[in-house]
């Protein structure tokens, strides 16, 4: 729905309103739309991660492999 | 998901309180800001779109680093050469940014209140945008500018100890300040933009009928929307994913 050319994008949506309905497909764009968008909020801004977070996540992050995203201590 | 349904301008149905803040959001953008007038949050909009097709991005992108690729904007003219800098990274890069690069831009005329609300501006269009796009809609054109004066009011307990930029911690707000952390919480994505209360309402006011309130994200007990937590959830991670979004 967000990247790929016009086409691939179209058949996302339509097998998303097929399986899911029309509701689903609206709500999938607004979290697409959402989370498109908070990515400049968080990395423009320099928020840290809170503590909670960061302790919680700690294993599953490195597992993941996600600390090679931090970029806020550049 | 008993809300009423009203249809959109794509004859897709959409839920009336998103439908509602996209249209609230779509004003704001138009009207002047705190430190940006309606007319000039349009162009930082206009071109937070345009930097989608500038060539330099397109290499910076590209490349290791975007620091190491020297070049000039394809920019549409209206905005400083530092705004047209921070507006397109913003767009085209995020993930990359770096505290000594937002130094550097504030060291070239450009207040770090501004700043702050441009980043704002270019998260609501973004999301707007994306929104459209994820439906199949074409991108609509922009509003016409609405008159107004920014107020420039800086939060008197704004203080640089938390993020890079300076922000307004719960219980340093004041009177004075628009208050969005009694509306949208006190996690720390909420203080991102609170040197610029008024930025805060308003990327949160659409975002949270985007994603979800801030006490439904963890309430398992009930379904808010037609997907579930964890097909929400796996989207919102793939999106974060293809952005690099460490947060």
């Amino acid at each position: 729905m967000l990247r790929g050319d016009t086409q691939r994008r179209a058949r996302a949506r339509d097998a998303i309103h097929a399986t899911l309905g029309a509701a689903a497909l609206v709500d999938a764009a607004a979290i697409v739309a959402s989370f498109n968008a908070v990515v400049k909020v968080a990395d423009a801004s320099g928020i840290p991660l809170e503590d909670f977070k960061a302790d919680a996540t700690a294993d599953l992050r490195a597992e993941l492999g996600l600390e090679k995203l931090n970029h806020l201590a550049s | 998901m008993s809300e009423p349904q009203r249809p959109h301008a794509g004859a897709i149905p959409v839920r009336e309180s998103l439908d509602r803040e996209c249209r609230r959001a779509w004003e704001r953008l138009a009207s002047a800001g705190t430190w940006w007038s309606g007319e000039e949050r349009l162009a930082i909009a206009l071109e937070s779109r345009n930097a989608h097709a500038c060539a330099l991005c397109r290499r910076r992108k590209d490349a290791l680093s975007p620091y190491a690729v020297e070049g000039a904007h394809d920019a549409l003219g209206t905005l400083s050469p530092a705004m047209v800098e921070i507006v397109h990274r913003i767009a085209t890069d995020a993930g990359r940014l770096t505290k000594k690069w937002m130094h550097a831009m504030l060291a070239d005329g450009i207040s770090e209140e501004q700043y702050v609300e441009a980043v704002g501006v270019i998260a609501v269009i973004t999301a707007l945008d994306t929104f459209e796009l994820s439906l199949g809609l074409p991108q609509r054109a922009l509003p016409p500018a609405l008159p107004g004066v920014p107020s420039r009011h800086r939060p008197a307990g704004a203080r640089r100890d938390l993020a890079w930029v300076s922000t307004v911690a719960p219980e340093d707000l004041t009177p004075e300040d628009p208050d969005p952390y009694s509306i949208h919480g006190t996690k720390n994505i909420h203080r991102a933009l609170s040197l610029v209360p008024q930025e805060v309402l308003n990327f949160f006011d659409l975002d949270v009928e985007l994603y979800l309130k801030d006490h439904e994200i963890r309430d398992f007990t009930r379904e808010y929307r037609a997907l579930s937590h964890a097909q929400i959830e796996l989207l919102a991670g793939r999106v974060s994913s293809l952005n690099g979004c460490y947060y």
